[in-house]
């Protein structure tokens, strides 16, 4: 499904050595893969997040979906790759305050085609599957945070994307509503054979993949989940 | 919270937060200068006329004044001096004049008394000292009049009275050094012999000032009245003053009213503005409570922002208004000056000074406080997005807007004179209604999108949903909402009284076909009396058919300068059709050509309680009964007018002096061609011109026209003012939700799409705040003509402005729109990485 090859993309930041955030980067992905990215801060993980939604462009390298190229699209193209082909959830709460559940989970989809009424139509069985048929009209305030990252979900895959990005989903939440989510996303890969990319710094989350790869200094190194967890346990 | 702590803590935040103070500080400092110009308009206009006459009567206390420009023998000041009571007694001649020079002329007051008499008066009057006036025969004018006309000292200069211009000597320019204040003034000062022979008034006075003697002012009083008999007003010397204020009571309501609207444009201005600054200090709230700052020292902290921020922009906004005030509302309503000695002063009182800046200072606290006090007194909301409230859903807000809309119908109906207050009730009921207006306009064009929309309105339609802009679009929403209410209230009542004026100078003029009487601007109501020795010549000249006597004068009745229009008996139509408020036209019109009856402005005859049939004395210079032979308007003269048939008019001012004639034409003969015999056959020395009845309504249009240009400049002034309120603001709520147009670009919207959506939401929030304006607008317009009908008795013609309304609300909402769009642009190109940033 997703094949990044040998992907580079550097920061000249003034006179100082350039920034080597990814650095000969390759790694695939299958189809109905959760496949985690590991790295601490800094490591490069959202500059390879951003070449894969073609955000960036490399400096070399290529990434494929499902064999097209998408490292070398234009803006208005990287939008419609975005927009059809990709979901991405973030770890910050971009809901609208003020503006219901039902309208923020379909703000993507007016983007499509469709109307707004049809828009609703087609995401309210997600919100129904990830148990917010009670919550459709209710205001991002009166949500848990739990409840807002499912709508931040059900807002990425609306479009019914062959891949998804997740870019810290649970950075903000307790643990139980972190097994909540992370079982969410395991269970969209699974049925929907969607293609997952999780991003996260949290070893816990990583154990829900089916493989981990870890990123130190924007490069692809082997990812040693006792002594990653051994040292959070410590932490 | 020690001072020194508060200064250091606002300084170490101003860095990082400059430019948004900056902005506030500006929309401050435009609604000061707002208010604070459109109160030295008034002020100007109110302090005018009594500068000059305080100029000239100085410590005098009492005055006898002729009732006519003819005025009383001079052997009358022995008669006074010898009263009991009288202290000194200062003999004067008043005469209207026009100084012509090298470089135009100018309407003047030629002040005249004796040197001897002078130090007995004010300021102005005291320079007759000055000893070469005394012996050249000589006149002075300020400065600034003998600039305009081109003259300098001991020049040689035309003067206009009455009909006669004559050659006169200028012997000094007056500086403002010598002169103060009064130099603005359109005053010139002669010896009293040279003035009597300027206008022919040999051996006659206009006034004389009395200071009595201590405590004996009853005494001096009493003996006045027996020397006037009442064949002359005995008043308070600066009695003027209170004529003048009477007068210009239409002018000045309308600028507190055009007051009242700037200071809301402009406080609407700076909310805008402040807002800007709110998320900066929101996060200072959050972050001192964090701290353990209690409530009191944030409040402390907050109050020192306000008070930087309204004292700085206060002054600011002050040095604008001054230059705003020079640069467009120095003009003064011309047709005032026909009666009154209006001058270009310029009067700044302690009381426009502390009342701007007050303003600015109370906009600055609210705009700080306000938006805050649910931050300050709420409990800490550390979890994001979890500091705002549920929507309150209180119907009071809209139910007390419903109120003020009916105490406005009430005003409209029972209490027209109370129009101010239904303005200000007006307002409140647009800015109570707003919100409720708004959400409904929202629900509609929700259903709208819903089944038909784009995208692209489906986003606006969203993000005007959002909670996080409510309080920063409801005020961008009432800042153009204010703007088009005031401007097409204003605009609206405007074009009324310019249509009703109009058709009162068209009615007066329309007594002839030409019209004969002394030329220049001062004399546009034909009230200048000259002998009546042309009357023959005129109807010896080719191409007329008939010459008729016209008189008309101003005489002062209670409070009022009335305008007496007294036309032949033979004119058609002597009450105009289109200026009767009651009474039988034919009936009336008879009644006036028999004599002894005259038709009254509606004003006056409530004043005195007077009724059509009713009798009345005139106090003329010899009093007359006469019976009200209908009520008219006040044909556009603000205090009020009379109409009486010229035989009445020459019986009552014991004159057989006429102000025009009115010329009946030949078919074949044009008005052009009678102005062209008319110097050969009156010869050099006659001031006389002859105008057609379209040249004068012309002249009169422009007139009324001017009088009513600064309303018009002001409202441009609003306008311009909302627009730049609410394109800034939009723009910075634009600009402010850059990451969040990045959010929706990461989920694959392009700019194109990003940016029709935030064009549609600010012409969503613009054209509904605007149209709800201009709704209440168009009520406003009634209120306001409907006043202008009753209270002040002027010719309005009732239309309902719906065009400007219309107008105005296409304006605002274009023109901020067109501006948006640039910074809308620059929005949506928002690199969507700048959420993802590592």
């Amino acid at each position: 499904m997703l094949q990044l090859s040998k992907l580079v993309k550097h920061y000249r930041l003034g006179e100082e050595e350039p920034v080597r955030a990814v650095d000969d980067v390759s790694m695939s992905l299958a189809g109905g893969e959760l496949v985690a990215l590991y790295g601490p801060s800094g490591s490069g993980k959202t500059t390879l997040l951003m070449l894969i939604a073609a955000l960036l462009r490399p400096d070399s390298g290529t990434v494929a979906l499902e064999g097209r190229d998408v490292s070398a699209l234009s803006e208005q193209q990287g939008a419609e790759y975005r927009l059809r082909d990709l979901g991405f959830i973030r770890q910050t709460f971009n809901l609208i305050p003020g503006v219901s559940a039902l309208d923020n989970a379909a703000l993507k989809l007016l983007g499509t085609e469709l109307k707004p009424r049809e828009a609703h139509r087609r995401v309210i069985p997600l919100l129904e599957q990830f148990g917010l048929g009670k919550r459709l009209h209710h205001r991002p305030e009166e949500l848990s945070m739990g409840e807002r990252q499912r709508v931040m979900i059900v807002r990425a895959l609306s479009t019914e994307p062959k891949l998804v990005l997740a870019d810290e989903p649970t950075g903000s939440l307790d643990s139980r509503r972190s097994r909540e989510i992370l079982e969410l996303l395991t269970g969209i890969c699974r049925d929907r054979g969607v293609a997952v990319l999780l991003v996260t710094h949290d070893p816990q989350a990583a154990a829900y993949a089916d493989r981990v790869h870890a990123l130190h200094d924007g490069r692809l190194v082997d990812y040693e989940p006792e002594h990653v967890l051994a040292s959070a346990d410590a932490n | 919270m020690r001072l020194r702590n508060v200064i250091l803590l606002y300084r170490v935040r101003l860095r990082v937060r400059a430019v948004q103070e900056l902005f506030a500080v500006l929309g401050i400092a435009v609604g000061v200068a707002l208010l604070f110009a459109s109160q030295i308009a008034s002020t100007s206009l109110d302090g005018s006329v009594p500068t000059l006459i305080n100029g000239v009567v100085g410590n005098m206390r009492l005055a006898l004044v002729a009732r006519s420009p003819q005025g009383f023998p001079e052997g009358l000041l022995g008669e006074v001096q010898q009263l009991p009571g009288v202290r000194s007694a200062m003999p004067v001649l008043e005469q209207r004049a026009t100084v012509i020079g090298p470089r135009g002329q100018e309407p003047i007051v030629l002040f005249a008394t004796n040197a001897h008499f002078a130090h007995l008066g004010g300021p102005l009057l005291k320079h007759f000292t000055a000893a070469q006036i005394e012996r050249q025969h000589a006149f002075a004018l300020p400065l600034p009049v003998a600039r305009t006309v081109g003259l300098a000292s001991l020049q040689s200069a035309q003067l206009q009275i009455g009909a006669r211009k004559q050659p006169a000597f200028l012997g000094a320019v007056l500086t403002e050094s010598e002169v103060g204040g009064l130099i603005d003034s359109p005053a010139a000062i002669a010896p009293l012999p040279y003035a009597q022979h300027l206008g022919g008034m040999s051996g006659r006075l206009t006034s004389i000032f009395v200071r009595p003697a201590p405590g004996r002012e009853r005494e001096a009083r009493n003996g006045l009245l027996r020397l006037a008999a009442g064949h002359l007003n005995v008043q308070a010397a600066n009695a003027d003053a209170a004529l003048f204020n009477q007068a210009a009571g239409p002018v000045n309501q309308s600028a507190l009213l055009f007051a009242t609207i700037s200071a809301l444009v402009g406080f609407l201005f700076a909310l805008n503005a402040i807002l800007f600054t709110v998320p900066q200090r929101r996060d200072l709230v959050e972050d001192l409570r964090l701290d353990g700052y209690s409530r009191r020292m944030i409040v402390e902290v907050l109050l020192f922002d306000a008070l930087v921020l309204g004292v700085v922009a206060s002054l600011l906004g002050l040095a604008l208004g001054d230059l705003l005030s020079l640069a467009l509302f120095h003009v003064s309503p011309g047709y005032l000056s026909f009666a009154f000695p209006l001058g270009s002063l310029r009067i700044v009182t302690w009381q426009s000074v502390v009342v701007a800046a007050g303003g600015g200072l109370l906009a600055a606290l609210a705009g700080v406080l306000i938006p805050l006090r649910a931050d300050i007194f709420s409990r800490l909301a550390l979890e994001p997005g979890g500091r705002r409230s549920a929507r309150t859903g209180s119907y009071a807000v809209p139910i007390a807007g419903v109120l003020c809309l009916a105490a406005t119908t009430a005003i409209v109906v029972w209490a027209p004179k109370q129009a101010i207050v239904g303005i200000v009730c007006l307002v409140a009921a647009l800015l109570l209604l707003l919100p409720s207006a708004i959400r409904a306009m929202l629900l509609a064009f929700g259903c709208l999108t819903g089944s038909r929309g784009g995208a692209a309105s489906h986003l606006a339609f969203v993000e005007l949903r959002s909670d996080s802009n409510r309080a920063r679009s409801l005020a961008i929403a009432a800042t153009g909402a204010i703007a088009v209410f005031g401007s097409a209230a204003i605009q609206g009542a405007h074009a009324n009284l310019q249509r009703g004026l109009n058709s009162a100078t068209q009615a007066v003029n329309s007594y002839a076909s030409v019209w004969v009487s002394p030329e220049g601007p001062g004399n546009l109501l034909a009230t200048t009396p000259f002998p009546d020795r042309f009357g023959p010549t005129l109807a010896r000249m080719p191409g007329v058919r008939s010459v008729q006597a016209y008189r008309g004068g101003l005489l002062d009745y209670g409070v009022r300068r009335t305008w007496i229009i007294a036309p032949s008996r033979t004119v058609a139509q002597p009450i105009p059709a289109s200026q009767l408020v009651s009474g039988d036209p034919a009936l009336a019109a008879a009644r006036l050509r028999a004599g002894g009856w005259a038709a009254l402005s509606q004003a006056i005859a409530k004043e005195h309680h007077l009724h059509v049939g009713q009798a009345f004395v005139l106090p003329a210079p010899r009093p007359q009964v006469f019976r009200v032979a209908a009520l008219i308007t006040n044909m556009g003269w603000p205090p009020g007018a009379i109409i009486l048939n010229a035989a009445d008019f020459a019986r009552a001012w014991e004159s057989s002096d006429v102000s025009a004639y009115s010329l009946t034409l030949m078919p074949d003969a044009t008005a052009r061609q009678i102005s062209g015999e008319l110097g050969r056959a009156l010869g050099r020395g006659s001031a006389l011109s002859a105008e057609s009845a379209l040249q004068r309504e012309q002249r009169g249009y422009g007139t009324s026209h001017q009088a009513l240009a600064g309303l018009t400049q002001i409202t441009s002034l609003v306008l311009i003012a909302a627009v730049l309120a609410m394109a800034a603001a939009m723009g910075a709520m634009i600009w402010q939700r850059r990451r969040r147009l990045a959010d929706m670009k990461v989920d694959g919207f392009g700019k194109g799409i990003l940016w029709r959506a935030l064009l549609i939401e600010s012409g969503l929030l613009l054209g509904g705040g605007c149209s709800i304006g201009a709704v209440l607008g168009l009520f406003g317009q009634l209120l306001l003509t409907h006043a202008l009908a009753v209270v002040t008795g002027f010719p309005v013609v009732y239309s309902l402005g719906a065009l400007a309304a219309i107008s105005n609300f296409g304006l605002v909402t274009v023109v901020a729109l067109i501006i948006l769009a640039v910074p809308g642009y620059l929005a949506a190109c928002v690199r969507p990485s700048i959420i993802l940033q590592d």
